[in-house]
């Protein structure tokens, strides 16, 4: 138990002190509000994602990187299906696109089944500005508390962390 | 004995790193033009001989034509089809700003197009890290919306 707390420490060090050089959101601090509509139009708001883990994934359609990390995060959402079940765990992506259509077909063709919201602002986008995003992709992770947790983490790194986060939750 | 072996096989293997390293690029480092120097071309209205095209994201810049991502073949065909009634002589930049060069999955196929064209006065705008850092960032002309 003790060695899983010092882990998560470590890694929350480690992400703040990446976070310094991403740009002003740091570990700890509450997450910016997003009020954005989702695909299908209705609105979505992260205040209503309650009591788990949230992986806030910034993201494009144009960003090949982005579009390359999809069936990662995919793979972790089924990995972590039971947490997800539970309300433990959950990706929201936030999308950094401009067209409506493209969006919703590159989402369709990467059978992405998580919530997924956009203003369709391109870089003018309410959250890459509130997150302060200089480029994608980039990702945040937000706890039951609304507090930023971890920053810009991926492939097996981010797996680890989650991993973590979820069994100390457990104990 | 072991070191001459050794030796054999450095001698061997080092080229293949070193041309690991310079992978070619369909441009070259001449046909590279910087942002601000397109960004005060626009600005001193200096840009009429130039075709400014978008190949990625979104057409950002200002009096440049959007063609989508190039690494679509859809988008690519149209970016031929827009072409062909353009004279050869004209300067042609092209610019993406996804993301860094390494990562770009729509420069080299537009490159090659333009250059397979006959376009003599092809450029790839240099953008290092995305167009936001490299021209939204830096006050450069927009697109008006």
């Amino acid at each position: 138990m003790m060695y899983r707390i010092l882990a998560l420490l470590i890694l929350c060090l480690v992400t703040g002190n990446g976070l310094a050089q991403n740009g002003p959101l740091k570990t700890g601090q509450a997450a910016p509000e997003i009020n954005l509509p989702r695909l299908d139009g209705t609105p979505f708001a992260l205040r209503s994602m309650k009591g788990g883990l949230v992986l806030i994934d910034f993201w494009a359609s144009w960003c090949a990187p982005c579009v390359k990390e999809q069936p990662q995060l995919k793979a972790l959402y089924e990995k972590f299906a039971p947490a997800v079940k539970q309300q433990q765990f959950d990706i929201v992506g936030v999308s950094l696109d401009k067209d409506k259509r493209t969006w919703a077909k590159t989402v369709a063709r990467l059978k992405i089944s998580w919530t997924q919201v956009s203003d369709l602002k391109f870089w003018k986008s309410q959250a890459a500005r509130d997150y302060h995003i200089e480029e994608l992709p980039f990702n945040v992770l937000v706890n039951g508390q609304n507090k930023i947790v971890a920053i810009n983490l991926h492939g097996k790194a981010l797996e680890a962390f989650i991993q973590q986060y979820l069994e100390a939750q457990t104990q | 004995m072991k070191y001459v072996f050794f030796l054999f096989t450095l001698f061997f293997l080092l080229p293949k790193n070193t041309t690991g390293q310079n992978k070619k690029e369909p441009w070259s480092e001449a046909q590279l033009m910087a942002t601000q120097t397109l960004a005060e071309q626009i600005g001193k209205k200096q840009d009429g001989q130039l075709l400014i095209v978008s190949v990625g994201p979104d057409a950002v810049i200002k009096g440049s034509v959007n063609m989508g991502p190039a690494h679509e073949p859809a988008q690519l065909k149209q970016l031929k089809n827009y072409l062909k009634k353009v004279p050869r002589n004209r300067e042609v930049v092209l610019y993406c700003g996804c993301c860094p060069f390494d990562r770009c999955p729509n420069i080299r196929p537009a490159f090659k197009t333009v250059t397979d064209m006959g376009f003599k006065k092809a450029w790839l705008l240099n953008i290092p890290k995305n167009i936001k850092t490299d021209w939204l960032d830096k006050q450069y002309p927009v697109s008006e919306e």
